[in-house]
């Protein structure tokens, strides 16, 4: 479908040109664009005119430096494995067995649990544990019958939330098991070398 | 992007055939299915879209920007918008190569027209703006999808090509465009949009 050749008075589709170009300031652009849903002809020629300013495009193509695949693709891994988790977390917190437990810790702060036995997963939040030196590191346990298995360490505190630590997404949860942080050299070690700060039992 | 055939018809002289740029090869997965995909997360078919479209989008940030550390950096902003906003990509509004390089380009002038990069910009751009049409056969004189641009681009009028190339390969806004050129802001809206219809019908494109 063609436009071309018909006479178009003066008005705001005089803009659609300087519009499809991105030429038009913020609130210009967003006045043309609540002309557009309105206007009959607009549309299509709009469509047509970014149609051609791609083709403009196309032809300034370069090959881009290899560091700018490196980059993009490790964003969207990270930010990839970001929704995972979040999705996990969301999991825990939406499942129908989900329990809550909380405790005070002999270090200060609380420790948070919701844990799932059914989905044998949990989520782990704290808030007001006292920071640590680099280098060490709260570490949380599964700790069942047959001794203590590594969930994973608690992640930084969230800027300005009162000291409350990104939530911990942890699976391999049994039952029976209690779940325990204790204060480990940095990176963390496979089995506890300290006495726990605080034991959250789960059936309570 | 998809070599052009040897033999077409209509590369030598407008009107020219629809043209095949951005479209995909025989057995290759088409861009709008890749950006379905990649709505889903899929992070695969999201490489599969950055091949496509990264040699595009970079070239065309750094042709507004004038500077490639600068590009490589929006470039990367634009190209993580694809991935964040997959999913609101839609068909029936236009190709995907076009709703990518409208992303790109629109990244590429707010960063122009943002007060921190207009300073280094202006010295940039006080030199290159003289031979402004000339830039197309400078920079991309290697691609044939070029050379049919910069054909259609001739059979344009003085200030309409020059309107054309100053705001959409400079970023510049259409008021910027009449001052440089020293033309009157109604005389700039209008050659644009004739200059675009001439263009778009040389180059036969469809939407």
């Amino acid at each position: 479908m063609r436009i071309g050749g018909i006479t178009i008075g003066r008005g705001p589709h005089d803009l659609a040109g300087a519009y499809a170009l991105d030429a038009l300031d913020s609130a210009e652009s967003t006045r043309f664009e609540r002309h557009l849903s309105s206007c009959r002809t607009c549309p299509d020629l709009v469509r047509g005119f970014a149609a051609t300013a791609t083709e403009l495009g196309l032809a300034a193509a370069a090959p881009p430096p290899p560091s700018l695949k490196a980059a993009v693709l490790g964003a969207v891994g990270a930010l990839s494995s970001a929704r995972d988790v979040d999705e996990a977390i969301a999991s825990v917190l939406s499942a129908p067995d989900a329990r809550i437990v909380s405790g005070a810790t002999t270090a200060g702060g609380t420790a948070t649990v919701v844990a799932t036995p059914r989905g044998r997963a949990m989520v782990f939040t704290s808030s007001g544990l006292p920071v640590l030196p680099p280098t060490s590191v709260y570490e949380v346990w599964f700790i069942g019958s047959g001794g203590a298995r590594p969930a994973g360490l608690v992640p930084p505190a969230l800027p300005d939330i009162a000291g409350t630590t990104v939530p911990l997404h942890a699976s391999g949860l049994t039952a029976g098991d209690v779940v325990g942080v204790t204060v480990e050299p940095a990176g963390g070690v496979r089995a506890p070398t300290t006495t726990p700060i605080v034991v959250l039992t789960l059936r309570a | 992007m998809e070599p052009i055939r040897p033999g077409q018809p209509g590369r030598s002289g407008p009107p020219g055939p629809p043209s095949p740029a951005a479209e995909q090869g025989p057995g290759e997965t088409d861009l709008d299915a890749l950006l379905a995909l990649v709505a889903g997360g899929d992070q695969a078919a999201f490489e599969t879209v950055y091949d496509r479209v990264a040699p595009p989008v970079f070239g065309l940030i750094r042709r507004v920007l004038r500077d490639s550390a600068q590009a490589e950096e929006v470039a990367q902003e634009a190209l993580l918008e694809v991935w964040r906003t997959a999913g609101r990509f839609d068909p029936a509004r236009g190709t995907a190569i076009t709703w990518v390089l409208t992303i790109a380009h629109r990244r590429a002038v707010d960063r122009v027209r943002s007060e921190s990069a207009s300073a280094q910009r202006e010295a940039r751009v006080a030199t290159a703006d003289v031979a402004a049409g000339d830039e197309v056969a400078d920079t991309v004189a290697a691609s044939l999808e070029a050379e049919r641009v910069r054909h259609c681009l001739d059979g344009l009028t003085d200030l309409q090509r020059e309107s054309i190339t100053l705001a959409y390969y400079s970023g510049y806004s259409y008021p910027q465009v009449a001052t440089a050129l020293g033309v009157a802001l109604g005389t700039i809206k209008t050659r644009i949009r004739d200059g675009l219809k001439r263009l778009r019908d040389c180059l036969g494109v469809s939407w």
